[in-house]
């Protein structure tokens, strides 16, 4: 069985991103891709393929080239995550606030 | 002009970016407090205070050690309210009394949290910046925390369903 793949791992890596950001611009083919990379070309292609495996890239056939598109919907499913973890940690800002009003009144009467 | 992402330009843009190279691994809150620093760094820095207000809600905590000093062991305990302890234990990398914190989360996961006080009078502005280990472990964090966050919401919406079924059955 195939190992699940998500998003999170697709972004976790340097030269995944770097491959959405380029496509993210404006589709590119896989030839093109592997060119701005000091990497094999089975290596790009590994990469694209994780990418397609967890849905933020799209093959698009265009005659005899293959076009790599960026399919971004679930990246704000990320940012909306880690939003909710930052909140998670904004909470503890919240709670030492209201401690310090408690711990003022207590102190000062104010 | 726009951006040409060759592998030169990534290169030369790593390099300018060398500042925020760590993007993809932090976490970066501020808040400007109502109180004076010295009130906000004994809030912080003293155990008996620290307690009352680390953790999530819901959540009490116990201090066994809190050593403020660079190689001080900070351990605490967070006891969830369904009765899980979890263990937090973090060593303080750097102490410049009522200006800076900086501690290394040692249990998982791994992070190096630099906290930042400045006086401004009457209030003190607190930054806290928090360095995960990696881009992978950042988003396994995130991960898990919306897994636990998913879990939560199953749960109350079990509690909301069977409530409802209860009021059901009862009329």
């Amino acid at each position: 069985m195939k190992a699940r793949r998500d998003v999170y791992q697709a972004i976790a890596d340097p030269t995944r991103r770097a491959i959405i950001n380029m496509i993210a611009a404006q589709p590119h083919n896989v030839n093109a891709i592997a060119e701005q990379f000091d990497m094999t070309r089975q290596a790009i292609s590994l990469h694209v393929k994780i990418l397609t495996d967890c849905g933020l890239l799209k093959i698009k056939q265009r005659g005899r080239d293959r076009f790599c598109e960026a399919q971004l919907d679930q990246l704000s499913e990320v940012s909306a995550f880690v939003d909710q973890y930052r909140q998670h940690w904004e909470s503890k800002l919240d709670a030492m606030e209201t401690y310090i009003e408690k711990l003022k009144k207590e102190r000062y009467g104010k | 002009m726009r951006w040409k992402p060759t592998l030169r330009n990534l290169k030369k843009r790593d390099m300018e970016n060398k500042k925020s190279s760590t993007h993809d691994r932090e976490l970066v809150i501020s808040r400007t407090l109502n109180a004076p620093v010295e009130l906000v760094w004994e809030v912080w820095t003293n155990p008996e205070h620290n307690a009352k207000w680390w953790g999530p809600d819901g959540f009490t905590n116990t201090i066994s050690t809190m050593d403020v000093t660079p190689g001080g062991e900070w351990n605490l305990v967070m006891h969830g309210p369904d009765g899980t302890d979890y263990i937090n234990k973090s060593i303080f990398r750097e102490i410049l009394p009522f200006k800076k914190i900086v501690y290394e989360h040692i249990s998982y996961p791994w992070i190096l949290a630099t906290i930042t006080f400045e006086a401004r009078g009457e209030q003190t502005f607190i930054n806290w910046h928090m360095l995960f280990e990696s881009a992978e472990q950042f988003m396994q964090v995130v991960k898990t925390y919306k897994a636990d966050a998913g879990l939560k919401q199953n749960i109350e919406k079990l509690a909301v369903y069977v409530s409802e079924m209860n009021a059901k059955s009862k009329s």
